[in-house]
């Protein structure tokens, strides 16, 4: 398989061959990497809100319920969707030996993706926000969000229906794997729902969030590991076969699992038992993508010190490991009576969306961009300094978050505790989390500047 | 079977999707046909059987702070769900009585729902009649008069506004109340 990778590339440089035009994809490149950095404010705004909760506190719109929907909105579908559609736009017909479907099609996409954000940065400050978490947009813009996957799916689909090669690469069908199911999926959290109320509601939205996460970064952010791993260390996937297997279980295991949302809460206990056991079998796909990407590298660490985008994608690769490992154990009942509803749970949703995807989201357009514009990237020691940033305090912000949630957790099952105590408890906490936030956005601003300077400035060189 | 997906994209798709909807229909169609409390009202009228009441649906007013709790995102910080756990049963209790769990039907009108799933602030689902009116306009209009060391918003707006304080008073009362847990009616207005 990755013969057909190098073949594609190789195509790419052969005299007469086809000359990719990548203008969609760098218009989602370039819109989500600004999102990033604006998303980055409002992140660090809300994080100085658990510090100091009168900040701006008589502005309406910029309080913590109107401010924290755009952070989770902004980042998951601003930043990192787009960042994907555009990484896909890249990769995607180069797997297939062919040029994209329709260029135009993927920038009228790239248009209308851009309306969206815009729009919901509008609605959610205004406070039109329809009370369900990563389902709080309005319908209009719900409908906008499935006519723009439509357009996208479309190309994507079309493109592999013409591609040169008949193998499909793991990447391709984790990409369409993507496309399908997130299709169903948002249409559960964002459609389904409006028929329906209480509990039984609550259902279809967790399984809405739980595989917004599962089913839609998760399928799209380990395409973008298949391919960039591979191809950032020249070297040949370790198994066709275990990704086969990771595949093929996560597409079965994941959709059963959302209840694990409302261990001990007001919903079915059998139900609540399902979730349980499917967590638990989480760990089989996995273990085998884990597995298979580690063992890519075996041979190939020390490219890790050389390539940016390496450490980033290797680093994603153990995040995504041990969120993974976290959710199947916070869904046992007894470790859920701890963690659950704490702050626990925010440190691990990051790990999962920044640690994970974001990363190798990250590590995509750190490669691509010097390709996309014919240039050098701007800083390769800027590059290196963002990684680090974003691993410290992501770090940073993980770890705190754990210790302070699992403490969270112990201190509320101790209820003689009054409430207030756990909150005032918790304050140190959320300090470092602040200042692990203030690394983690300046790892933003590094990269941001970074990608703009390279696509506007004037090294000339080709990349290598 | 799977191998064919390798070269077969119309199999990729075929199969993606028909593994994906076994359990994507037996857990979200089929749960609410076999467990009917989801869409039962809550009623009782007999005291050995827990506590008494009946849900009824939210009043106008109701609804209308209902919908303010939801713009202003309340339920980013605040639970509604007693669960099966001892610990928010005592600690969501009144004067030695514990808060009895919270059941599926007692939200059958909720729309949205607002379980929730973050406890910065503490849970909601009892919090009916616990506090009167004017403790809560003190409360929104700066939590930490009252309350040293909260980190929950003021809400100027709110409070400066009498119709919407009105409100999201009104809906605060309703909650829990459909079950009628505390000896002697003792809720404060
Ligand atoms: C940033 C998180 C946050 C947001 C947003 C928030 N709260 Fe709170 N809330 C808290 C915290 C922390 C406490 C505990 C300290 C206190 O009583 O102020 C609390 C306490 C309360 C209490 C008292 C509960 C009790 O049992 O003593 C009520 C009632 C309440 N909040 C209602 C609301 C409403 C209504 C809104 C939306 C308009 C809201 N809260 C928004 C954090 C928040």
């Amino acid at each position: 398989m990755q013969d057909q990778i190098s073949r594609a590339e190789a195509i790419g440089a052969a005299p007469g061959a086809i000359i990719h035009e990548d203008t969609a994809a760098k218009w989602f490149l370039v819109s989500s990497v600004a999102y990033f950095f604006i998303v980055g404010i409002i992140a660090l705004l809300i994080a100085a809100k658990f510090v100091w909760p009168d900040l701006m506190g008589t502005i309406s719109w910029l309080s913590y319920g109107r401010l924290r929907p755009l952070h989770v909105n902004g980042m998951l579908f601003g930043w990192l969707l787009a960042a994907d559609m555009g990484l896909a736009f890249y990769v995607i017909p180069r797997l297939c030996g062919v040029k994209l479907w329709s260029e135009k099609l993927g920038m009228a996409t790239a248009a209308l993706w851009n309306i969206i954000v815009l729009g919901a940065v509008v609605c959610l400050l205004a406070g039109f926000n329809q009370g369900w978490e990563y389902g709080e947009l309005p319908f209009f813009l719900d409908v906008l969000v499935v006519v723009a996957w439509i357009l996208f799916g479309l190309n994507v689909f079309m493109t592999v229906a013409q591609r040169k090669y008949q193998a499909m690469y793991v990447t391709i069908w984790y990409t369409m794997g993507c496309i399908l199911w997130t299709a169903f999926v948002y249409l559960t959290g964002n459609f389904a729902t409006l028929f329906t109320t209480g509990t039984n509601q609550a259902n279809l939205n967790w399984m809405y969030v739980h595989n917004a996460v599962g089913l839609i970064f998760t399928p799209i952010g380990l395409a973008l590991a298949y391919y960039f791993i591979p191809r950032a260390a020249n070297t040949p996937l370790h198994s066709h076969k275990l990704s086969m297997v990771g595949f093929w279980s996560l597409a079965f295991v994941y959709v059963w699992t959302g209840a694990h949302h409302m261990i001990h809460g007001p919903i079915s206990q059998w139900l609540q038992t399902i979730a349980i056991a499917f967590s638990v079998m989480l760990l089989i796909p996995v273990w085998a993508v884990v597995y298979n990407l580690f063992a890519t590298m075996k041979g190939q660490w020390h490219q890790l010190r050389e390539s940016v985008p390496l450490k980033f994608l290797m680093s994603g690769v153990v995040f995504y490991l041990l969120t993974c490992f976290q959710g199947p154990m916070h869904s046992l009942r007894t470790v859920s009576a701890i963690v659950s509803k704490t702050d626990w749970i925010p440190g691990h949703a990051h790990m999962a969306v920044l640690g994970a995807f974001s990363f190798f989201a990250i590590a995509g357009t750190y490669f691509v961009v010097p390709k996309l514009w014919n240039k050098a990237l701007h800083s390769q020691s800027l590059a290196n300094w963002s990684y680090w940033m974003l691993m410290i305090g992501g770090i940073g912000f993980y770890v705190t978050l754990w210790l302070g949630g699992f403490w969270q957790g112990w201190q509320w099952n101790t209820w003689t505790i009054p409430f207030i105590d756990t909150v005032v408890a918790l304050k140190p906490i959320w300090i470092v989390r602040f200042v692990s936030g203030v690394m983690m956005f300046t790892g933003i601003v590094m990269f941001a500047y970074n990608v703009m300077a390279t696509a506007l400035g004037t090294h000339e060189e080709s990349a290598a | 079977m799977f191998k064919k997906a390798d070269t077969s994209a119309l199999w990729a798709v075929i199969l993606s999707l028909v593994l994906f909807f076994v359990g994507g229909i037996l857990t979200t169609i089929v749960p609410p046909m076999v467990d009917h409390t989801w869409a039962k009202p809550f009623e009782n009228n007999d005291p050995a059987k827990g506590p008494t009441g009946k849900l009824v649906p939210l009043s106008e007013l109701e609804l209308k702070g209902r919908a303010i709790y939801q713009r202003e995102g309340c339920w980013y910080c605040h639970t509604q769900q007693i669960r099966t756990l001892l610990a928010d049963t005592k600690r969501y209790g009144w004067k030695g009585v514990d808060a009895p769990i919270s059941t599926p039907d007692e939200f059958v009108y909720d729309n949205p729902h607002m379980f929730g799933t973050k406890r910065t602030g503490p849970d909601l689902a009892r919090v009916g009649g616990k506090y009167d009116t004017q403790w809560h306009r003190t409360h929104f209009r700066n939590p930490r008069d009252l309350v040293k060391g909260s980190i929950m918003p003021t809400y100027p707006w709110i409070v400066n506004d009498p119709k919407e304080f009105e409100a999201l008073v009104a809906y605060m009362q309703t909650l829990g109340r459909a079950k009628d847990w505390r000896p002697n009616h003792d809720y404060e207005k």
